[in-house]
């Protein structure tokens, strides 16, 4: 019986928790396209001095380079951005494993800081200046300071509002995603495909510097310092556990035997909440959500590369854009799915990247033909 | 009584109120000061949490006080029920209208007024022509690229670089318990 009554609050609350990624992520895509239209309507591939120069160190693509040319300098740019992604991860891990815990959540709300204050005022400037909006540079100081703050606020706070966390991070990830769609053409399409291969291989294999850290986390039972998308999670209420709400501050001893199964799982969890993870509010919530199967957590870079895949195919036309939202989607809910299988860490880009990047090829090359031809001759628009 | 308590639950429920009538005591208010109900803070951290966030508020952060509205709002919706909570959600819903109105008549004089009220100060001030000046932004002319060092892609490589590789580098989807009570 009460079997019965935990399997079905399973699954009703399967398709709200998929629900409840699916439209961050579907936001934050909406929100680069949205601004890769408006922001990028004049210039086309004009190389200006802000665009990131750390993913074109190796080479700098002109218009008028050949096309091998162009794919040789985008297979190098791209492997210089993987080396150094690379580099970046395992100093975070070795930083992580000194526990020098303290000072990678510093730095995360420092890059926190860099990326709401320097690049969103960036971008701010540009939408002021494309549509001429007569704001002030006091107005705008103390606007930008105030939407900076907060942000690192929610970025350092692990007791933020949850609403006001979640949109700080997909707004942080609207950013970056857009700064990353001003880089080259080919270079873009190399790097996406360079990180999804990479990813397979940092998260899989045993020496994967990803693989790693998670599994160091979750040996010491910590949260990796790091800025991630937690889903809300479900709180479902069986009509028995009623009176237990009235108790939800009290911890009882109910809470022990509630719990054991969990204690047990919990080799498998990844808590989110910091080294005060044990504290009485977690386990009551694990209580109050007896049914609940938990919060899924997307990583901040996979917003981003989604974003960028978006984007980049919103500055060919807006089908391309169509085509490659459903099959990100599609990927997310396979690696949803694989998730739900195999109960560890998965990397969520190769999948979502693969089926993106043949969608968009194939709807370029193929589709569109197709349904030019169709509305030029009038049978489908 | 039982009004507010059906609201204060997360999911009301129709044996909630029954509950009610029997637990009056408990239930004469709502258990969760903040607006995440129960994965949000209990009632000591809230009145830390609200009183550093009205402090901090006075650093010029009417945004930091509006969030603190939010984040307390079932407070400010059960008066009676936080009464150290209540007073620096107030403080802090009465500190953001003052600045944000006082901001908002300033920004709307300055875009309204233009140069009628202004003159060739107001040229000065306007954002969009003071980042062309500073060369902020890349479509400007900047005058740091005047120099033989281009100062914005040093910018880019040494100061944004490094904070969006630490972004970048969590990607991958877990999942905090999985199916634990199957």
């Amino acid at each position: 019986m009460a079997q019965n009554r935990r399997s079905k609050s399973i699954l009703d609350s399967v398709g709200e928790e998929i629900i409840r990624i699916i439209t961050p992520v579907s936001i934050c895509m909406f929100m680069v396209v949205l601004m890769v239209c408006v922001l990028n309507t004049d210039s086309s591939d004009s190389a200006s001095s802000s665009v990131p120069t750390i993913a074109t160190i190796a080479y700098t693509e002109t218009g008028s380079d050949s096309w091998w040319d162009k794919l040789k300098g985008a297979l190098l740019n791209s492997l210089v951005f993987v080396a150094v992604i690379t580099l970046a991860t395992f100093l975070i891990l070795l930083l992580f494993y000194f526990r020098c815990t303290r000072f990678l959540k510093f730095y995360m709300g420092f890059s926190a800081f860099i990326v709401l204050g320097f690049m969103g005022g960036e971008i701010l400037l540009f939408m002021l200046e494309d549509f001429r909006i007569p704001i002030d540079c006091i107005t705008f100081l103390v606007v930008l300071f105030n939407f900076t703050a907060v942000g690192v606020l929610a970025a350092f706070m692990s007791k933020m509002a949850i609403f006001v966390t979640q949109s700080y991070l997909v707004i942080i990830g609207v950013l970056v995603a857009y700064w990353f769609t001003l880089l080259p053409e080919w270079t873009t399409w190399m790097l996406l495909v360079a990180l999804a291969l990479y990813d397979l291989a940092a998260v899989l294999l045993p020496v994967g510097p990803l693989r790693l850290l998670v599994e160091l986390a979750i040996s010491r039972d910590e949260e990796i310092p790091a800025l991630v998308f937690e889903a809300r999670p479900v709180v479902v209420e069986d009509s028995v556990s009623n009176d237990n709400n009235n108790n939800t501050r009290f911890i009882s001893t109910e809470d022990t035997e509630l719990s054991a199964p969990l204690i047990d799982h919990r080799i498998t969890l990844q808590l989110n909440r910091p080294e005060d993870a044990l504290s009485s509010e977690s386990w009551s919530l694990e209580r109050i959500g007896l049914g609940s199967a938990g919060a899924i957590k997307l990583g901040l870079g996979d917003f981003i590369f989604y974003s960028v895949l978006v984007g980049r195919a919103a500055m060919y036309d807006l089908m391309t854009v169509y085509a490659c939202y459903l099959a990100i989607m599609a990927g997310l809910g396979i690696t949803l799915l694989l998730l739900a299988l195999y109960e560890k860490a998965l990397p969520a880009l190769p999948v979502s990247i693969a089926l993106g990047v043949l969608f968009y090829f194939l709807t370029r090359l193929v589709l569109e033909v197709f349904v030019v031809q169709c509305s030029l001759n009038l049978l489908m628009f | 009584m039982e009004a507010s308590q059906s609201e204060a639950n997360p999911n009301p429920n129709p044996n909630t109120n029954n509950n009610a009538n029997r637990n009056s005591i408990m239930s004469s208010m709502p258990l969760w000061p903040t607006i995440d109900g129960p994965l949000g803070l209990t009632e000591e951290e809230s009145l830390r949490y609200s009183r550093r966030f009205y402090k901090f508020g006075y650093a010029l952060l009417p945004w930091l006080w509006a969030v603190n509205c939010f984040y307390f709002w079932p407070v400010l919706r059960h008066p009676s029920s936080f009464p150290g909570i209540r007073r620096y959600v107030i403080s802090s819903a009465i500190g953001f209208t003052v600045f944000t109105a006082l901001l908002c008549s300033w920004a709307l004089t300055f875009a309204i007024g233009g140069e009628d009220l202004f003159g060739p100060v107001w040229e000065k001030l306007v954002m969009y022509n003071l980042a062309d000046r500073l060369g902020l932004t890349a479509s400007s002319s900047s005058l740091w690229a005047k120099e033989g060092f281009h100062y914005q892609e040093a910018f880019n490589v040494t100061i944004l670089g490094p904070p969006v590789l630490v972004l970048l580098h969590q990607r991958f989807i877990n999942m905090r318990s999985l199916i634990q009570s199957i």
